[in-house]
């Protein structure tokens, strides 16, 4: 509701100090709570429990159907090759899926080019990384040739895996969240982290996940 | 002056202050989307985009440009716009508001224009204004003709630059373009040879 957030992010702009903190606690014994967007410096928070949501968000906070501890819904998507990718496939090893705006935009890009140059820490840690956006299978493509990223880009080109593993939007509904799950190998959610406006974050916090798992 | 009276001032002074502040901000986002969106082809703003690319690829071009024709196209949109509102509106603090920010954005080619001059050949009130913050300095200016040519936008003060800047303001709107009207900035791409500043100082150059 926009008159519950104003004042929140009134009291951020008069902290110039105040930089965003995780907004996932890593320790397993935490249930689960609800992701938080991150715009630099302001803290747009949703909770079910205090705040009535703006109609927007309806849809991803109360209904958000996967949450720490739990096993997301399955899913099978087109790679940057037109193959068809499940999510079983990776049952066995822990997985980094991480939902993206779109191809070829600053901040996936540079999410993209991070979890490419720490690729081989993912790797020992006996991880895969998937990214997952709304573009086609052509755009990533030559993205990951542009790139050269060496893992997985699927195609959700619907918004339908966004949608069933509740993603929230930013923005009030405009961006596409960005939000990556960190999935062990028996497939159940160990961290949910999301941070619009600074990508390079993600790989930073699931990697310190990732070496504890 | 009696305390009833100063009081009488004070009101349009404040108000002019935010029309001040506010110049800057209304600068900067205008700036940004001619710098990114549109071709010389868009109708009405065709002329100012090309002129603004222009600019990039010839910046010290408009130190040559006389005072006059720094004022005359913003003189005649100020007119249009604050000429009705001066007519009909009595309210002092309305008027120092309007005033203040539509003369600031009236200047602000001419602060631009500072902005890009030397030390040296500028007089030195427009130097301590532009060390002091309140008119654009020529160093943060400078910073907007750097690569990747995606901030400091703002140009009558350039009080909200580093606000606008690190907050990632424009990052977002772009962001928000590109998923709504599914246009991309052309900050965004590497600037091709039309947008890069030329630096032989021998090409022969028409100014606009």
């Amino acid at each position: 509701m926009a008159s519950v957030s104003l004042p929140k992010l009134t009291l951020h702009f008069l902290l110039p100090t105040h930089s965003p903190k995780t907004p996932f606690c890593l320790n397993n014994s935490i249930l689960h709570k609800l992701p938080e967007s991150q715009f630099r410096g302001l803290k747009l928070s949703r909770s079910s429990s205090t705040s009535i949501p703006s109609s927007s968000s309806v849809k991803t906070s109360i209904f958000a159907k996967v949450t720490q501890g739990t096993v997301p819904p399955a899913f099978t998507l087109k790679d940057q090759d037109g193959k068809n990718v499940s999510l079983s496939k990776f049952k066995g090893k822990p997985v980094v899926v991480y939902f993206y705006p779109a191809d070829e935009t600053p901040g996936c890009t540079k999410q993209a080019c991070a979890f490419r140059d720490s690729y081989e820490k993912f790797k020992k840690a006996g991880a895969e990384v998937v990214g997952i956006s709304g573009d086609d299978s052509s755009s990533h493509k030559a993205f990951a040739k542009k790139y050269k990223l060496p893992f997985t880009l699927l195609s959700d080109e619907s918004n339908k895996v966004r949608k069933d593993w509740g993603v929230p939007s930013d923005l009030f509904g405009t961006l596409p969240g960005r939000q990556t799950y960190v999935l062990d190998k028996n497939g159940k959610v160990q961290l949910i982290y999301n941070n619009q406006f600074q990508p390079e974050k993600h790989i930073d916090e699931t990697l310190k996940l990732l070496q504890s798992l | 002056m009696g305390a009833a009276e100063s009081h009488i001032w004070l009101e349009p002074i404040l108000a002019g202050l935010v029309g001040y502040v506010l110049a800057d901000l209304g600068s900067g986002v205008y700036h940004w989307g001619i710098d990114n969106y549109g071709s010389a082809e868009t109708p009405v703003f065709g002329p100012q985009i090309e002129a603004f690319q222009g600019h990039h690829k010839w910046p010290w071009t408009i130190t040559r440009r006389q005072f006059a024709n720094n004022l005359h196209a913003l003189a005649r949109t100020v007119t249009f716009f604050v000429l009705p509102i001066d007519l009909a509106c009595h309210d002092s603090v309305l008027l120092g508001f309007v005033g203040v920010c539509s003369g600031c954005i009236m200047f602000s080619q001419q602060f631009h224009a500072w902005a890009h001059g030397t030390k040296s050949k500028l007089p030195p009130i427009v130097v301590a204004l532009q060390d002091a913050g309140i008119l654009v300095s020529r160093p943060q200016h400078a910073a907007h003709h750097r690569q990747p040519y995606n901030n400091n936008y703002c140009i009558v003060s350039g009080v909200w630059n580093e606000f606008l800047d690190t907050q990632n303001v424009f990052g977002a709107l772009e962001m928000i373009l590109l998923f709504k009207l599914g246009v991309r900035p052309r900050s965004w791409d590497e600037p091709n040879s039309d947008w890069t500043e030329e630096t032989e100082t021998s090409s022969q150059v028409a100014l606009p």
